[in-house]
């Protein structure tokens, strides 16, 4: 197992390295110029062509390509165009509530949406499988902005229970932490819990199906045995790559919900560098995003092991 | 027991289970010494010289002081200056420091520091950079007394000083103003009221600014950038969010106190809540614009120009940003800012009255105008710009123009405006923008007005005799003269449409009804502010 995770980390880096050379490649070739942002309207040709100098994006392509890519290799991920700050300090303030709001939605998802799955196949085709599958069909359809807004409506501005932004971090304490947290994180998780619901729901019903599930019955085991005990474990493979997936599904939503909700997370951080075409936080934020998604693959992966026997590398 | 205290409760128990305890909530006492403000736009970055942008000249008037600065009257008034006199023949400019002013890092203000500080704005600025070609020599002469030798005189010395459009001469230390004007400065000490907390500095999140105790304020009343500028709170937070939406929420949930420039289809929800007071921000508004690029075809033509003008609704324009709320917006016919001295609408006969489309697609034909692709840059991220180029796609429809619609954003409308390359080949036609009032009051920050060729904003115009009035105004001796001289000015850039005026409109600021002491201004003055729990 171990030489098989080295070897996966390992193929991790000609990944990574197609993945920054295509970042840089597209930002290079991207309309749009940050020396002309930040000369402003009074600014000259020369004003404009002296900050390009300054900065280094007159260089050749390569020569940019070559520099960008020694730094990384050193461990430094440039400084950012505009703040003058390094791109991992930038990173590193934003990495706290990104992360917790992404723990705190997949913490929610699992809870409630494997529990919605399995009852919805235990029920299949009765009226609560219905009206989960129809609020399945509603987290889908409605769009994480949509989604926030009216929980934010209802639950900040009329019942005043809920801030309505913002972000404290946990040093600060749990609850003034958590309660900044739980109308993102049921926003963002909607369409999420829809889609792990569904996919718990399709599974179950065809594991419930099998042999095994027949003779634990008729050995006379409770239904929550049967369903969490020998069904869930033997459907997990497949939830779990959902959850997997899904992770990219979160990154991307995250921008969404850290915009509604004020939250200084990484996906603020990703529209306003693109925005202002701050080209190191942009190449910094996707190589830690792809380096992320590389590694919770991984991590399914050994997952699988932990609920398979039978699968093994 | 309310729910949010069960909610709390049940919370509370599953975190002591996993943080062995409870911290208090940030909440304290001193709630009510902390104002929390939600800016027009991201603090990004933070030197005033470097960054030209609204919002950090907005912030750092907090943390660098002026030599003079600019009062409500829109005339210069002494700020960090004591005393100055100019030679008879206007050449020679002699000022001197008040005593007592300090850095936050303690060192007193010197002339030195003054010296570095002008070089390196007039290095950047507009009306610094018609100094410095006029400078014979800066230097300090003792600690408090510096001097300006010119070599020709500069009448609009004093207004140059004490202007508010970006940049403002702000004045730093001499180690930080040694910084090559166009480098980022990395330290942020200055002489003004309010302290840079640069360690709580979230950029694209949050900026916070302190009380500075050794600030000497002026004894007069304050008065925009002018006065006493008396700061009543401790702290100053500013929050950003991207989201209008969720800034009129906070603002009525109590979570922010004051909300820089609400977006006009929120102010009626905002006017409603009896916690919140909504007014007009700043009285010298903005004007819509958009520019036609006078270097090629069919714009190089001043007919097609004359036309497009001689068939806008500047109505339709205003409406379409600041919606049916006729107190935001005012017609426009000129290009001098409503209700300041200057403001004239000589020439403006072309803007007025009812459009007349059949004559304008007469002019348009004589032209030469032929059916070529106009491309039209439109910035969907600026609701201003956007809300003008969907005006302007229709009124060049109704005119008969083949239109090429380029919707894009505005990063992208900055980088291809400055493109002088035909319009096919990464080039443009129109692209559409705004600006703020404050810089249209008088030709010396306006740079959109400036019809020198090549020299010129985007769309680079021509027009010699908008440029003659610029300069009469420039050498205008009071203001009789320089009012005569914008009127010739206004005539000439409308007959040669220099650009078009889409209108005058305003826009609201709200906040909390337990602030008090905002004032109307181009810019937010946390001067004078204060707030009850």
């Amino acid at each position: 197992m171990l030489s098989y995770i080295l070897r996966r980390i390992v193929a991790t880096l000609p990944v990574m390295a197609i993945v920054a050379l295509f970042v840089f490649s597209l930002l290079y070739i991207a309309p749009g110029d940050p020396a002309v942002v930040i000369a402003g309207d009074q600014a000259s040709p020369e004003d404009v062509e002296r900050i390009r100098q300054s900065l280094g994006l007159d260089r050749p392509f390569l020569v940019q390509f070559g520099s960008w890519v020694w730094r990384i290799l050193h461990g430094d991920l440039g400084t950012s165009i505009f703040t003058n700050l390094p791109v991992s300090a930038l990173i590193g303030q934003r990495l706290g509530p990104t992360l917790s709001l992404m723990m705190v939605t997949l913490l929610l998802t699992i809870v409630v949406a494997v529990p919605l799955g399995v009852v919805a196949a235990w029920k299949a085709g009765s009226l609560i499988d219905r009206v989960i599958m129809g609020f399945a069909v509603f987290g889908f359809s409605l769009p994480v902005f949509v989604v926030g807004y009216m929980l934010a409506y209802v639950f900040a501005l009329e019942l005043e229970w809920l801030p309505v932004q913002g972000y404290t971090p946990l040093a600060q304490g749990f609850w003034p932490w958590l309660e900044n947290l739980i109308l993102p994180a049921i926003a963002l998780g909607c369409v999420y819990i829809a889609l792990i619901a569904r996919i718990t729901r399709a599974t179950m019903l065809e594991v419930l199906q099998q042999d095994y599930i027949r003779t634990a019955r008729a050995k006379g085991l409770g239904q929550g045995g049967i369903l969490f005990v020998h069904a869930l474990k033997n459907a997990a493979v497949p939830i779990v790559t959902v959850i997997g997936i899904g992770i990219a599904l979160l990154i991307g939503g995250a921008v969404v919900t850290e915009s509604v909700f004020a939250i200084p997370g990484l996906g603020r951080l990703t529209i306003d560098a693109i925005l202002r075409r701050d080209y190191p936080v942009i190449q910094g934020i996707v190589l830690l995003f792809s380096f992320v998604y590389v590694l919770v693959n991984l991590m399914i992966d050994v997952i699988y092991t932990l609920v398979d026997p039978r699968i093994r590398y | 027991m309310d729910r949010r205290t069960v909610l709390k409760g049940l919370a509370g128990a599953g975190g002591l289970a996993l943080t062995g305890g409870l911290s208090a909530p940030a909440l304290s006492q001193g709630a009510a010494r902390t104002l929390r403000f939600v800016p027009q736009a991201n603090l990004a970055n933070f030197d005033p010289i470097w960054g030209t942008q609204y919002v950090v000249r907005n912030a750092a008037a907090m943390v660098w002081d002026t030599l003079y600065g600019i009062d409500s009257s829109l005339q210069p008034q002494r700020q960090m200056v004591e005393s100055e006199e100019v030679t008879d023949d206007g050449t020679t400019w002699t000022f001197r420091l008040r005593p007592g002013l300090k850095f936050h890092d303690g060192e007193p203000v010197l002339s030195k520091d003054v010296v570095a500080s002008l070089s390196r704005w007039a290095a950047r600025d507009p009306m610094g950079l018609m100094i410095k070609a006029l400078q014979q020599e800066l230097t300090a002469v003792d600690d408090r007394t510096f001097k300006w030798v010119l070599k020709q005189p500069y009448p609009k010395m004093l207004y140059a000083l004490a202007k508010n459009n970006s940049p403002c001469s702000f004045i730093m230390p001499e180690r930080i103003a040694q910084t090559d004007p166009f480098k980022q400065i990395t330290d942020y000490v200055g002489s003004g009221p309010m302290k840079f907390a640069k360690g709580e500095w979230v950029p694209g999140a949050k900026a916070v600014f302190e009380k500075f105790a050794d600030y000497v304020p002026r004894q007069e009343k304050a008065s925009w950038l002018a006065g006493g500028k008396q700061i009543l709170v401790d702290r100053v937070e500013w929050v950003v969010m991207p989201d209008p939406a969720t800034a009129a929420a906070a603002l009525q949930n109590g979570e922010v106190d004051w909300w820089e420039s609400p977006i006009a289809d929120l102010v009626p929800v905002l006017k409603k809540n009896k916690n919140i007071s909504v007014d007009i921000g700043d009285p010298l508004g903005n004007i819509g614009s958009f520019r036609m690029n006078h270097l090629f075809a069919p714009f190089n033509d001043v007919r097609a120009r004359r036309a497009v003008l001689m068939a806008l609704s500047q109505e339709d324009y205003m409406r379409a940003i600041v919606g049916d709320d006729t107190a935001l917006w005012k017609p426009l016919p000129g290009f001098f800012t409503p209700n300041t001295p200057l403001y004239s609408e000589a020439g403006g006969e072309i803007l007025k009255g009812k459009r007349d489309f059949d004559a304008a697609k007469k002019l348009l034909a004589e032209s030469g105008y032929s059916g070529q692709p106009v491309t039209c840059l439109v910035a969907q991220d600026q609701p201003i710009t956007k809300a003008q180029g969907d005006v302007t796609a229709d009124l060049l429809k109704k005119l008969g123009m083949n239109v090429d619609f380029v919707a894009t954003d505005w990063g992208t409308v900055g980088s291809r405006r400055a493109q002088k390359t035909p319009p096919g080949q990464g080039g443009w036609n129109m692209f559409h923008t705004w600006h703020a009032g404050a810089d249209c009051i008088n030709p010396a920050p306006y740079t959109a007005i400036r019809a020198n060729g090549d020299k010129a904003w985007f769309g680079w115009p021509s027009s010699p005799g908008t440029e003659k009035e610029v300069t009469a105004w420039f050498d205008a001796k009071n203001i009789d003269e320089e009012k005569a001289a914008v009127a010739r000015l206004n005539k000439a850039a409308l007959e040669d449409v220099v650009y078009a005026p889409t209108g005058f409109f305003l826009s609201y600021t709200a906040w909390r009804k337990n602030v008090s002491g905002i004032t109307k201004g181009p810019l937010p003055f946390f001067w004078g502010v204060s707030k009850s729990a």
